[in-house]
């Protein structure tokens, strides 16, 4: 569908652009994903007001993760998480074996390297939404095999 | 019935991809040279058929057949030209071309920001699922 693809290649460009600007040293680049990370995170926190709208509260802090897992990601890459693991000790580890950013791009190890950028939007997204329910966290991610992915949710407790 | 290869040209005549299933006979020559002087003969016959048809032009050029083969010409509306070879029984290539673009080109170039337009498509990916779709087409088995 269009509005699908008008996502997808607007989130390439914010990349690339992103990406674009400070070429060069590790230290730009990690500039660089920190801006990124900051789009996603006011997108996340500003959609997640939008997409709450009609549920009711959560109960605990599992029932957020879920409703993350479920209807946070459906909204925004029209499929649910594939896996949610926890520690119970607030670790929650959401994988998801076709994340829709990296599809197109491989599945087998080729442009690996490339893989990091396209999933910081995303960790900033978790963390926006999260933030707005009321769960200060870091998240991170990782990819060994692409389109597969796991985004690593660490609660800080106040 | 048989797909003996495809090529793949973008608007400015660049050489995208070449992807071979059966052909027994090979020319002679690098892909490069052959690619060009491919070109230039979709160039004429392009131009030939719209400048010799008798009524208003619509679709163009589609295919040509010799006695042992048939030439598939599918074009899209940004320039991207799919041309496969096919034994003289194959039907629905014109079909299959365009899954090609829609499913294939589309989805794992276009789509795929590791690729860059007018460069030769080095995506792996790309390159199996194009694989998969022309091995699991009617006119690839039958």
């Amino acid at each position: 569908m269009a509005d699908d693809a008008l996502f997808d290649f607007l989130h390439m460009e914010i990349v690339s652009q992103v990406t674009k600007s400070d070429p060069g040293s590790l230290q730009d680049g990690d500039e660089a994903m920190s801006k990124l990370e900051q789009i996603g995170y006011s997108t996340g926190y500003r959609f997640i007001e939008r997409l709450t709208k009609d549920l009711s509260r959560f109960k605990d802090e599992l029932e957020v993760m879920k409703a993350i897992c479920k209807d946070f990601w459906s909204a925004v890459f029209k499929k649910q998480v594939d896996n949610l693991r926890t520690n119970h000790q607030g670790v929650y580890v959401l994988q998801d074996n076709k994340f829709r950013f990296l599809a197109s791009i491989s599945n087998s190890r080729q442009y690996l390297e490339l893989a990091p950028k396209y999933l910081v939007f995303t960790c900033g997204l978790l963390r926006g939404a999260l933030a707005s329910l009321g769960l200060t966290c870091i998240v991170t991610a990782e990819v060994t095999t692409m389109p597969a992915c796991k985004f690593q949710v660490h609660l800080q407790r106040a | 019935m048989t797909i003996h290869n495809l090529y793949m040209f973008d608007r400015h005549g660049v050489l995208m991809y070449y992807g071979e299933w059966n052909r027994k006979r090979q020319s002679g020559m690098t892909i490069e040279e052959e690619a060009k002087l491919m070109y230039g003969m979709l160039y004429s016959i392009r131009n030939f058929v719209n400048k010799m048809s008798p009524v208003d032009v619509r679709e163009g050029f589609q295919c040509y057949r010799t006695s042992k083969y048939v030439l598939n010409y599918f074009e899209t509306p940004s320039g991207v030209k799919f041309v496969m070879n096919t034994d003289l029984h194959s039907q629905g290539v014109r079909e299959l071309l365009q899954q090609i673009n829609s499913q294939i080109y589309i989805e794992y170039c276009v789509k795929n920001p590791a690729y860059r337009s007018g460069e030769t498509i080095q995506c792996e990916l790309f390159k199996t699922k194009l694989d998969e779709l022309v091995k699991q087409s009617p006119i690839f088995k039958g």
